[in-house]
């Protein structure tokens, strides 16, 4: 009888402690949200080849695990910059440019706190497909956040770029080039013709009319009005493209400052702009850019813009001397008459009456 | 005076009288005899120039195929092919990095034919031929094996052409024009940091995400016409890639059933007794909520719309954060406002705001 006493109290024991213990496991069920991906991924593929590549994944978290679920959307463009339009409802209709059919991932990852995976990431083109850019993002959604009135997902993307090579379309065509202000990310109202302060950034506007992303070379020449010139080699220092179909804007700085940035223990280039040091006037923009894939023809486009730097210091210099320079020349002229046909008589009322 | 005067008359007299002679057809035609004349003497770029590298791996040793139309009828005696990351003809040419074509031959040739090398350097190629007019139009191709391609896949590189009249690429141009190529391999290698996004977001986190609190969803209390109701959350972001990066907000209204809390499509402020919900990231004070983001990189910002205090939008696929360009790690506090009207039917009014990071393009 005490044997089956003990017994009934030690089952009741454990379900006392397993009735304990179970919130707990739930919590540390909770997903972590903090992931470092890789941005953006290229592939040159032959049609009838496949690429395995990997994607690293970290959990930055160092206590709870990272569940992902991942999945291949579409994206487009937004506007003239480079902020991908993503397609995240699942019914939405291939694009034309689409990888979905072609681009394999596992469905879930779950990567330990403060540990890295790799997955596989399977490319495949098929035999015969036609020549051009395609491009689609891999979305890594964390746990979702269920309860309350507001709940929370955070989600990354990799954009993955995939160009199929052989004779594509080509068509850039040249639609805006001047002084541009940067924190109009791409949009066309960031041109300006009047510019009060130095300007740092010279932009182009380009329509890409081809079925391939293209990403231009070249050079830009500011000249000033004495003829002195300043070239820009680095058309795209952040390598940016313009999707098929899409009106984009690259910037450029007129003088680059090279930066290196630490990250995580190593080093990374960047570029920023620096101080342009233009002196106030009207310069002349050229543009020489040129475009072209393996295989098919170079082809080039130019533009010609022009912008004014007139700071508001200059401005009123300049009205203060020639207020001088108009003052010293009517007195000038009005001496010059006097010598000439003598000095100006004024005319009584009743002479002006006649 | 009397001089002076003389002068003036003499001026007037002499430029009265030119302006029987210069008349408006003299000058016409002056301008035509300069349109006409100045092509003669003029250089003219070669047509459907294209260049196609039988590999495009970095550092490989392959063969290209530059293909040009000669455009001017003046004889042609040596071509001169100059490779430069630059284009333009009249810009300092620096070489490709790891390209060479000292050792190229010319295997293959069509359209204007029988040229030979005549010299060549690291970067440098003059084919030559006896001076013959080139039949117009004249697609030709020349076909060099033996060149190694240059290994920096981050820029294009570029053949200067010309074509000259003498037979070593010396004297008076003929015609000119570049062709652009670039190496790209099928799995990029990374030959320096990889390229990373970092993001996280709950309700509070970490600056470098090292950590968050693990809660990703908020009760708000109980909605009122006279009341704001408030909530707010975090996101650090960051990346190290050129193009920088973008954080889009997307997800449905507030809504119970069919009953829906609607959202400003632009910043608004803050209006107690009307179906309201809205967001933004910085720091507000009416209602008081929210912070303005923290971090080093100034560069990493709210996007305008969702950047001006006590003035909240909620429009789903809308960029609520981005970096033009490099930036490592910034903490943003995102804000949001519910308010209702006294006509909204009772419920359980929820929705799920999904913050995606994603790099540009």
């Amino acid at each position: 009888m005490k044997h089956v006493k003990s017994l009934v109290l030690a089952a009741f024991a454990v379900l006392l402690s397993v009735s304990y213990l179970l919130p707990a496991t739930q919590a540390s069920a909770a997903s972590s949200s903090a992931l470092s991906i890789a941005p953006k991924k290229n592939y040159v593929i032959e049609p009838g080849s496949s690429v395995q590549d990997k994607l690293t994944i970290s959990n930055l978290d160092q206590t709870v695990p990272l569940n992902l679920t991942l999945r291949v959307i579409d994206f487009s463009f937004t506007g003239n910059g480079g902020t991908p339009k993503l397609f995240l409802d699942t019914n939405t209709p291939q694009t034309t440019w689409s990888l979905r059919s072609y681009l394999k991932v596992p469905q879930t990852v779950t990567i330990e706190p403060g540990k890295s995976k790799q997955v596989d990431l399977n490319v495949a083109i098929p035999k015969g497909h036609g020549a051009g850019s395609y491009y689609s993002a891999i979305v890594y959604s964390s746990g979702s956040g269920q309860g309350g009135n507001i709940g929370l997902n955070a989600s990354g993307v990799t954009l993955v770029f995939v160009n199929i090579p052989g004779k594509v379309k080509e068509d850039l065509q040249f639609t805006h080039l001047g002084a541009y202000d940067r924190a109009a990310q791409g949009d066309l109202s960031g041109y300006h013709y009047f510019n009060a302060q130095a300007p740092d950034t010279i932009a182009y506007t380009l329509k890409n009319n081809g079925n391939v992303v293209e990403a231009p070379a070249g050079n830009i020449t500011l000249r000033d009005i004495f003829g002195r010139t300043t070239t820009i080699n680095e058309l795209n220092p952040s390598d940016s493209l313009a999707l098929i179909g899409q009106e984009r804007t690259f910037m450029t700085c007129i003088k680059l400052k090279p930066e290196d940035v630490k990250l995580g223990g190593t080093t990374t280039k960047s570029t920023t702009c620096d101080t342009s040091g233009l002196w106030p006037g009207y310069y002349s923009v050229s543009a020489d850019l040129f475009y072209g894939q393996n295989g098919n023809l170079t082809q080039e486009v130019t533009k010609v813009g022009g912008f004014w730097y007139l700071p508001w210091w200059f401005i009123a210099v300049s009205i203060v001397v020639l207020g001088i320079a108009g003052l010293y020349g009517y007195r000038t002229y009005n001496k010059l008459r006097n010598k000439f046909y003598g000095p100006r008589v004024a005319k009584t009322k009743s002479a002006r009456r006649k | 005076m009397g001089r002076t005067r003389h002068l003036l008359l003499w001026a007037h007299t002499f430029f009265h009288s030119w302006r029987y002679i210069c008349t408006e057809e003299f000058v016409a035609l002056l301008l035509a005899l300069f349109v006409f004349m100045m092509p003669v003497s003029a250089t003219t770029r070669f047509e459907t120039r294209g260049l196609f590298m039988q590999t495009t791996e970095p550092g490989a040793t392959t063969s290209y195929t530059v293909t040009l139309k000669f455009m001017s009828p003046e004889q042609v005696g040596s071509v001169d092919m100059l490779f430069c990351n630059d284009p333009i003809p009249y810009m300092p040419c620096a070489i490709p990095t790891g390209l060479d074509v000292s050792h190229a031959t010319l295997t293959s040739q069509s359209g204007e034919t029988g040229f030979s090398i005549h010299s060549q350097t690291q970067n440098h190629i003059i084919i030559s031929r006896t001076p013959t007019a080139p039949i117009y139009p004249s697609e030709s191709s020349f076909t060099f094996s033996g060149i190694v391609n240059p290994t920096d896949t981050s820029q294009a590189f570029s053949i200067r052409m010309k074509s000259l009249t003498s037979t070593d690429g010396t004297g008076p141009l003929v015609d000119f024009g570049s062709v652009r190529g670039q190496v790209e391999t099928g799995i990029m290698i990374q030959t320096q940091v990889p390229p990373m996004l970092v993001f996280c977001a709950a309700q509070q986190v970490d600056d470098n995400c090292t950590g968050t609190d693990e809660t990703y969803y908020r009760d708000m209390g109980t909605l009122s016409p006279n009341d704001t109701l408030t909530a707010q959350s975090q996101m650090a972001v960051g990346t190290n890639a050129s193009q920088g990066f973008v954080v889009t907000a997307n997800g449905p209204p507030l809504a119970a059933g069919t009953s829906v809390i609607n959202s400003p499509t632009l910043p608004t402020e803050s209006m107690p007794g009307t179906n309201q919900f809205g967001i933004n990231l910085v720091e507000n004070t009416v209602p008081a909520v929210g912070g303005n983001p923290e971090g080093t990189w100034a560069n990493a910002i709210p996007s305008a719309d969702y950047g001006i205090a006590n003035k909240y939008k909620f429009v789903s696929g809308d960029v609520v954060a981005y970096s033009p360009n490099v930036s490592l790690m910034r903490k943003f506090t995102v804000s949001y406002i519910v308010n209702s009207s006294k006509e909204l039917r009772a419920g359980v009014y929820t929705t799920t705001v999904t913050l995606i990071a994603s790099g540009r393009f």
